[in-house]
């Protein structure tokens, strides 16, 4: 009994994976897009990545749950986020996951930052990589900044007073960018609506395509230091170092020919010319 | 060059192709841009600024404090956004919101002590003395004389509590005599001037005071910030 319908499910499932792969193509797609070789040489430090990955899209899916309560204005945003604390099924869970996460994702894109910097994994062909990488950090730095003042409370408040002054310090441009940054030119209602406006919407829409092409980057060049790469680059390696000792070989020939060459040669060339 | 010439493109073709790229690009760039930076353009280019520029209460100058400094609150009305009186004072019956919005400062006031031997910006703080309060004080709290009301004002330090270096709320420590910033420990003395710390000047001062006849202090929103700064701009948050 239990067998029977064991096996209609299998078959049934199967059926549902095979008629999707027919007409999208999608499993071969999956496939190709999970699968990657990772070297057996330090295998756990090729998972930084994928915890970034997976924090930050703990963000995004934490971010939109809170954005159903949180209100963006001075009036109602402390307010709001004290509901979702206080009052809101599970709230403290989400907050506390969008909050902890945050705080988990700077330090994984550190460490991951190291893994790729002390490997080597920026060199050629994947110098572009590292370029949307950084990028990608500064995006995230921008959304750390920007959402710590949505709290609109006493520490989320002099923190980006504090780091919007830092930002008034930049040479030449400094009062435009705290004029920015406050939407004109004193704390108030407008800043709160810029926060929230480049926190949830203008760095995430900017930092998503941009991890699609950081993964697609990674996708087309691999993993840095696979197998495969390691053996390739071992076997030219030996193969240019052979080619050198060989050219060093032949010039040793050509300039200072052993006796027994050269009287060799002599003997070989006289014969030919007696010979002529 | 000689792919080119198969289709050579015709100097219409590239006038054409210009000028209309530059009138889609502008059509395209200018109006988001614009609408994003419009902050900008009002403080920066036009000069305007959220904070009232009227004068506001502080508070009675027979409160500060003889030897130590005393903080009283001030607020300026800003308009932002959607706070602004033109906007919420139109269709007045329609329950909408009438929040007034504020800028709310801390002031210290404190007595000048005189300075006896000037310290060098970076390296040593003022040699001072103890606060003078003016002597008008002990008579009377209101009903100054023009002449008084000098005196007073000359005598008296008029300090935003906005740390000059990134704006932390700076507060007065009564064992040490200075102004503490929790934030990064600059210093200050009584007058706000600099004593030690990352700031790299004193405190700000509020440029436009007086005291009034009925003995209580104004001000405006307006700083004694480096020249060439417009005194509105937010270094003083």
């Amino acid at each position: 009994m239990i067998g029977r319908i064991r096996t209609q499910t299998t078959e049934a499932s199967q059926f549902v994976v095979d008629w999707m792969e027919h007409r999208t193509g999608i499993v071969t797609l999956m496939e190709h897009l999970l699968y990657e070789p990772v070297p057996k040489r330090g295998a756990w430090l090729y998972t930084l990545g994928s915890a970034v990955l997976f924090t930050i899209t703990l963000q995004f899916l934490t971010g939109i749950l809170l954005l159903f309560y949180y209100v963006p204005t001075t009036d109602d945003a402390w307010n709001s986020v004290s509901y979702i604390m206080n009052d809101a099924y599970f709230g403290q869970v989400i907050r506390g996951i969008h909050y902890w996460s945050a705080n988990f994702l700077m330090a994984f894109i550190g460490l991951h930052m190291g893994q790729v910097f002390f490997s080597g994994g920026y060199k050629a062909p994947r110098e572009l990589n590292w370029v949307v990488g950084v990028i990608l950090l500064l995006l995230v730095i921008g959304l750390s900044f920007t959402g710590y003042l949505l709290r609109w409370d006493q520490d989320g408040f002099w923190a980006s007073v504090v780091g919007m002054k830092i930002g008034s310090y930049s040479p030449f441009v400094g009062g435009y960018v705290i004029h920015f940054l406050l939407g004109g030119d004193a704390v108030g209602p407008a800043t709160l609506s810029r926060f929230f406006a480049i926190h949830v919407w203008l760095l995430p829409a900017a930092i998503a395509p941009l991890i699609g092409a950081h993964l697609y980057l990674l996708r087309r060049h691999g993993v840095f230091g696979s197998e495969f790469e390691y053996t390739d680059r071992l076997a030219k390696l030996h193969e240019r170092q052979r080619l050198e000792d060989y050219a060093r070989y032949e010039t040793v020939e050509d300039d200072g020919e052993p006796y027994v060459g050269r009287r060799d040669r002599a003997d070989r060339e006289g014969y030919e010319r007696d010979d002529e | 060059m000689a792919e080119l010439q198969k289709d050579p493109m015709t100097r219409s073709d590239f006038l054409g192709f210009g000028v209309m790229g530059a009138i889609m690009g502008a059509l395209l760039t200018i109006p988001p841009v614009a609408f994003v930076l419009s902050p900008i353009i009002k403080t920066d280019v036009l000069g305007d600024s959220d904070v009232g520029t009227g004068w506001e209460e502080v508070a009675s100058v027979s409160e500060v404090g003889v030897e130590e400094p005393s903080h009283f609150k001030v607020s300026f009305p800003i308009q932002q956004t959607y706070g602004e009186r033109a906007i919420q004072d139109e269709f007045p019956n329609s329950g909408k919101s009438t929040k007034e919005f504020a800028l709310t400062n801390a002031i210290w006031l404190s007595w000048k002590a005189p300075v006896k031997e000037q310290g060098r910006q970076g390296s040593s703080g003022d040699i001072i003395g103890k606060p003078e309060r003016p002597s008008i004080l002990d008579e009377k709290s209101e009903g100054f004389t023009e002449s008084e009301r000098k005196e007073i004002m000359s005598r008296l330090n008029v300090l935003s509590n906005s740390c000059a270096h990134l704006g932390c709320p700076v507060r007065w420590m009564t064992d040490q005599q200075l102004y503490l910033c929790p934030c990064h420990g600059g210093l200050y003395d009584i007058n706000g001037g600099w004593v030690g710390g990352p700031p790299p000047r004193g405190m700000y001062r509020y440029i436009d005071a007086e005291v009034r006849e009925n003995g209580k202090l104004y001000v405006k929103h307006a700083f004694d910030i480096e020249p060439g700064l417009d005194k509105q701009q937010p270094y003083v948050v």
